[in-house]
């Protein structure tokens, strides 16, 4: 499912002497079974975009298309829960809103909340614990028992488990020892890949971007102001500074050796940083 | 829920902003009681001169404290109408089954009316002009004298002052966790009364578990700064009495004589 944002606007408590503008005039398009990221400073309007994609917030105006379903201001509030049976949130620190005894009636509690069968639920659940890296032994243990890290992983699996088309993540590592946020990345990287979803990534690690990325949205003030490929938003890295964001560790670096002459190309992640330099030096050799 | 005003801070720099917590919080209590001296219209037109004067002073603007009002409309209206149809002294105006209404009914109806009125508008500016951690303050310092037959007044104005500190923060909370639960597919205030409530077992149990973690981590981190006990302890925001409030204090004895004068009109 294509998401198409069209000139939306967003005030919270809109009409109170509290109402404060979040959002103005974003428009944008997501292709369907890409990894988006976004990024932006804190405060540019990242979280409260991803509320809008799920129906959480209604635009104040414009609207937004997500396959066939439009919403818009005047959209009933009761048909939403339909939208959002194919939109799975992982909102940040997730692992708050754990709730059930056990781990397992935690995670098929979204897919029969969606009307799903309690045994299918349950077979839905199994797999996405699989998938999160979660042992099996653990399946009946209260969540609260679990450490901080797996409590995360039972709320993503919480959210797998209901099979949707889009998987939006807001900060989805934050907190985590870097192994468990490179676990974390290569599982959405995965499911994009071989489950054919939609992923939207909102992060504040331009190394991840860099990294899985193939479609980039930069918030500033409330809207958006850059999108495109990694490589074109990667480019201006004085561009970025401004708006307090910043480049790939690799792109620096390579940057920087082209700044004192060698001829690398733009570079969004270590690999291809490392591809390039040995070709660079072992070039000659080769003769 | 974020249009209650009640308990909520404005911020602003006028005379009231800058008044003695205790001050206001003290002029709000005593006006609750000096409102039941007006007994004739003189006395409630000079009250809502002098509230209309307080309001005017604080430099918020009416509306704010009109929206104030909305929440409780209700009560107001629900108490007026008993008033309204249940008195049954005075000439009857109108009867009907078991409604009577007399011109006793009728005073009394605006009379209740408008000291809710007044009484709630007059106490929400304390709320409006002071920040929340002040009003606990002012209430420590006032509890003060309860201290010598042993009610624990520190510890109960830093239970106060944490339990504000945490409104917003559990407040957040409790719609970041609602939201992600609206992602799961529940659907809050739909359907009837026992599914209602069942919808709100997964926001409940999240919220007060993240209360007892927050709990023991604020705990710890106090220990760490070398918190000990309620005793002994220095203040950094102190309160102080200036002319200012000197100024109000005369201004509020001068509109209690006055009301109080109404009554021989």
């Amino acid at each position: 499912m294509a998401i198409t944002f069209k000139d939306v606007a967003f005030t919270y408590q809109a009409g109170t002497p509290f109402a404060t503008p979040a959002l103005h005039d974003v428009n944008f398009t997501i292709p369907e079974h890409s990894f988006t990221a976004v990024i932006g400073h804190t405060g540019s309007g990242k979280s409260t975009m991803v509320q809008q994609l799920d129906g959480l917030a209604l635009p104040t105006s414009g609207s937004i298309q997500i396959g066939d379903t439009t919403m818009d201001a005047e959209t009933d509030k009761k048909t939403l829960n339909q939208i959002r049976r194919h939109i799975g949130m992982v909102f940040q620190f997730p692992e708050a809103q754990l709730f059930e005894q056990s781990v397992i009636a935690d995670v098929m509690f979204g897919p029969m909340n969606y009307g799903m069968s309690k045994a299918d639920a349950e077979v839905a659940a199994k797999k996405a614990l699989q998938l999160v890296g979660m042992p099996e032994n653990s399946y009946e243990k209260s969540p609260f028992d679990l450490s901080g890290g797996q409590m995360r992983r039972v709320a993503i699996a919480g959210v797998i488990a209901m099979e949707p088309e889009i998987l939006v993540l807001d900060e989805p590592t934050a907190g985590l020892d870097p192994e468990g946020q490179q676990e974390l990345m290569t599982l959405f990287a995965t499911l994009q890949k071989e489950h054919n979803l939609t992923v939207i990534l909102i992060t504040h690690q331009m190394e991840f971007v860099g990294e899985y990325a193939d479609n980039v949205l930069v918030f500033d003030g409330g809207t958006v102001v850059k999108s495109g490929t990694p490589e074109t938003v990667f480019a201006d890295s004085n561009w970025l500074r401004e708006r307090q964001l910043d480049v790939p560790a690799a792109t620096q670096f390579a940057d920087m050796l082209q700044a004192k002459g060698m001829p690398i190309e733009h570079v969004l992640d270590l690999d291809q940083l490392a591809d390039q330099v040995v070709n660079l030096i072992g070039g000659p050799t080769d003769e | 829920m974020n249009k209650l005003i009640l308990g909520r801070y404005l911020p602003g720099d006028s005379w009231v902003h800058r008044l003695d917590a205790r001050t206001k919080f003290i002029l709000s209590m005593v006006f609750i009681f000096v409102i039941f001296m007006a007994n004739n219209v003189f006395g409630y037109l000079f009250a809502v001169a002098f509230v209309g004067l307080s309001i005017y002073m604080t430099g918020l603007g009416i509306k704010v404290f009109f929206d104030g009002l909305k929440p409780l409309a209700m009560l107001m209206f629900i108490t007026t109408l008993l008033q309204l149809f249940f008195m049954n002294t005075g000439t009857v105006l109108f009867h009907w089954w078991i409604f009577t209404i007399t011109t006793d009914g009728v005073i009394n109806s605006v009379v209740v009316f408008v000291r809710f009125m007044l009484i709630i508008m007059f106490t929400t500016i304390l709320t409006l002009t002071t920040p929340p951690l002040e009003v606990a303050d002012a209430m420590e310092s006032l509890m003060k004298p309860l201290r010598k037959i042993g009610v624990p007044v520190s510890e109960l104005a830093l239970m106060v002052s944490i339990a504000l500190r945490f409104v917003p923060t559990l407040m957040d909370e409790a719609e970041s966790i609602m939201n992600a639960q609206r992602a799961r597919g529940v659907a809050f205030n739909e359907g009837g009364l026992i599914k209602r409530a069942k919808s709100y077992i997964p926001l409940l149990i999240p919220l007060f578990v993240n209360a007892i973690k927050r709990a023991i981590e604020l705990g710890d981190a106090m220990e760490a700064r070398g918190y000990r006990d309620g005793e002994h302890r220095t203040k950094f925001r102190v309160l102080q009495f200036t002319k200012i409030d000197g100024v109000a204090f005369v201004a509020f004895l001068i509109f209690t004589i006055g009301l109080y004068a109404t009554r021989f009109i």
